[in-house]
């Protein structure tokens, strides 16, 4: 089974980097800046660790085949309902009528279609493998750990005035 | 009656989304969160294409279409997957069963309609299109002329208007611009280098948010070959240079279906009311008489069967206001509506010198003409 040290942290960088940016600018017409790695294996600089302590829509997606691993793409909330508004065609009162279902959903969705993307350059870059069902969190102080077998790398992005953080864990060789 | 798509997802986002984006076009969308419920609505109500996601719960996308192809009912039915998975040998799979086309997540609106509209015809949407619109409703016009005269005339023309008038000088300027987002109509300089204008008529016309936007061709009356062309390829209205403001005015009216009846009629109490302006050119003349059967037969269907015809505006009685009030009192006829016609002294006086109007008689005031109302008249 491959590992994130055969693929490159860089190429995962690349990769989830260009997922990130080509989903939000095509779905929500939103620019994306990638902040700079806080440190040399896929960290993020404390400040923006630090911005988890507050509400955040998490989702996740799984990928399964010659390559293993999870990605959690955490949104804070007011970037997770400005999100769905946009994708809604809804404004912020519509939305709180319309209760939590639709953030939840649409996060799903945005993570989904991330992971997709992520997933697709797995697999032309000779890594086949496919997408597991999407889970959302919502909650506050997110913290993102790998344990065991299991290799993180955390990627931060700035869109429209709000600090995103895809956190990328993949199975590493027994 | 219009096209129906069935959307299979098990995202209310991207069902959501689906919903939005062909809102514009008039088509009915129906909706299924997996696989069995997208087969039993396709069965109950045979849509005309299905949108089918790829990854669903309980029966996905590819179990879905197997059984669609399957069933002789509903294998005619075109699919268009659409999914999150990109890959190469993905996609060469689902190919091979029988889809029309496939759009992989994240897509773009303008990408969606575009699919969708190859497959089935996607017209505006019915509400937009029957809804007359007032004198006083805003409408976007684009004008794409490298003659910055020509556009300033436009603007000037049409200031008095409620219309917002944008101009590019370029093909290039004007398919970036209608790609922000649409106008109710567009003006193109035939005169454009390069048989720009045909290139940007084509664009526009292939593109299904703009397939059936008004567009006007501006050209110098002797230009007969891209008059020709023009006409060949189906632009909607050509103006000649130089420009008769008031002719656009109406052309650009008429385009858009506006109702500018308000212009020449009006209703004060139980009695409508023609005003004839004072400038009876052609293009006055055309819009009242398109406008009097349907504003005396709506008169008379409210239960007021007076009109009142006022001349006092006309300076003089040519052949065109002649026809247009003879045109007015015929149709009142035909419809059972007492009618007066009201003149000034120098209108009074030339009608005695036509045949066909030496018999009418005129009254001279507005109070006079509601005044005559209670006893029987004609002329």
């Amino acid at each position: 089974m491959s590992t994130i040290q055969a693929l490159g942290e860089p190429i995962v960088r690349a990769h989830i980097t260009r997922a990130v940016t080509d989903v939000l600018k095509v779905m929500l017409k939103s620019r994306v800046e990638a902040v700079a790695p806080g440190g040399p294996w896929g960290e993020v600089p404390p400040e923006v660790t630090a911005q988890l302590a507050a509400p955040h829509v998490v989702g996740s997606v799984g990928f399964v085949g010659d390559i293993n691993g999870l990605v959690y793409l955490c949104l804070p909330t007011p970037f997770a309902r400005m999100a769905t508004c946009r994708l809604l065609g809804l404004s912020d009162s519509e939305l709180t009528d319309a209760g939590e279902a639709p953030v939840t959903d649409a996060v799903g969705e945005l993570t989904n279609m991330t992971v997709g993307s992520f997933k697709n350059a797995l697999c032309d870059a000779g890594f086949p493998c496919m997408l597991t069902i999407p889970s959302i969190i919502t909650g506050c102080q997110i913290s993102v750990e790998s344990v065991g077998a299991t290799e993180r790398c955390l990627y931060a992005f700035e869109c429209s005035g709000h600090q995103l953080v895809a956190a990328v864990l993949m199975r590493t060789n027994d | 009656m219009p096209n129906k798509i069935l959307t299979v997802d098990d995202s209310k986002t991207v069902r959501a989304i689906v919903r939005k984006t062909l809102k514009a076009f008039d088509c009915e969308i129906l909706e299924a969160g997996d696989g069995v419920e997208g087969l039993a609505v396709a069965a109950k109500n045979m849509p005309d294409m299905i949108l089918l996601d790829v990854t669903m719960p309980l029966m996905d996308g590819v179990e879905m279409l197997a059984k669609l192809k399957s069933s002789p009912q509903l294998k005619s039915i075109p699919v268009m997957m659409l999914t999150a998975e990109g890959g190469k040998d993905n996609i060469l799979k689902i190919a091979k069963m029988g889809i029309r086309d496939y759009i992989v997540k994240p897509f773009k609106e303008e990408v969606l309609i575009e699919k969708v509209s190859r497959i089935i015809e996607l017209k505006p949407s019915s509400e937009g299109a029957a809804k007359v619109r007032l004198l006083t409703d805003a409408a976007s016009i684009l004008v794409v002329d490298d003659k910055p005269a020509i556009v300033q005339q436009i603007r000037n023309g049409l200031k008095h208007t409620p219309w917002v008038i944008h101009d590019v000088n370029t093909q290039n300027a004007a398919v970036e611009f209608l790609a922000k987002g649409a106008c109710d109509l567009i003006i193109i300089s035939l005169s454009l280098p390069e048989e720009a204008a045909f290139t940007l008529f084509r664009t526009i016309r292939s593109n299904a948010k703009t397939k059936y936007t008004p567009i006007f061709g501006l050209l110098v009356k002797t230009d007969t070959a891209p008059m020709q062309h023009a006409q060949t390829v189906g632009y909607t209205i050509l103006v000649t240079k130089p420009i008769d403001m008031a002719e656009l005015e109406s052309k650009v009216a008429k385009a858009l279906n506006l109702d500018v009846s308000s212009r020449y009629f009006s209703s004060e109490g139980d009695v409508l009311v023609l005003h004839v302006p004072e400038s009876c050119s052609p293009v006055a003349l055309s819009e009242i008489g398109s406008y009097l059967k349907p504003k005396l037969a709506a008169a008379v269907d409210c239960g007021n069967n007076h009109a009142i015809i006022d001349v006092c505006a006309v300076k003089t009685l040519d052949m065109g206001v002649i026809k247009l009030l003879l045109a007015a009192m015929q149709t009142c006829r035909d419809l059972g509506v007492q009618y007066v016609i009201v003149g000034n002294p120098q209108i009074i006086a030339e009608s005695k010198a036509f045949e066909e109007t030496s018999s009418w008689v005129f009254l001279d005031s507005m109070e006079a003409a509601k005044a005559k109302f209670a006893a029987p008249l004609g002329v």
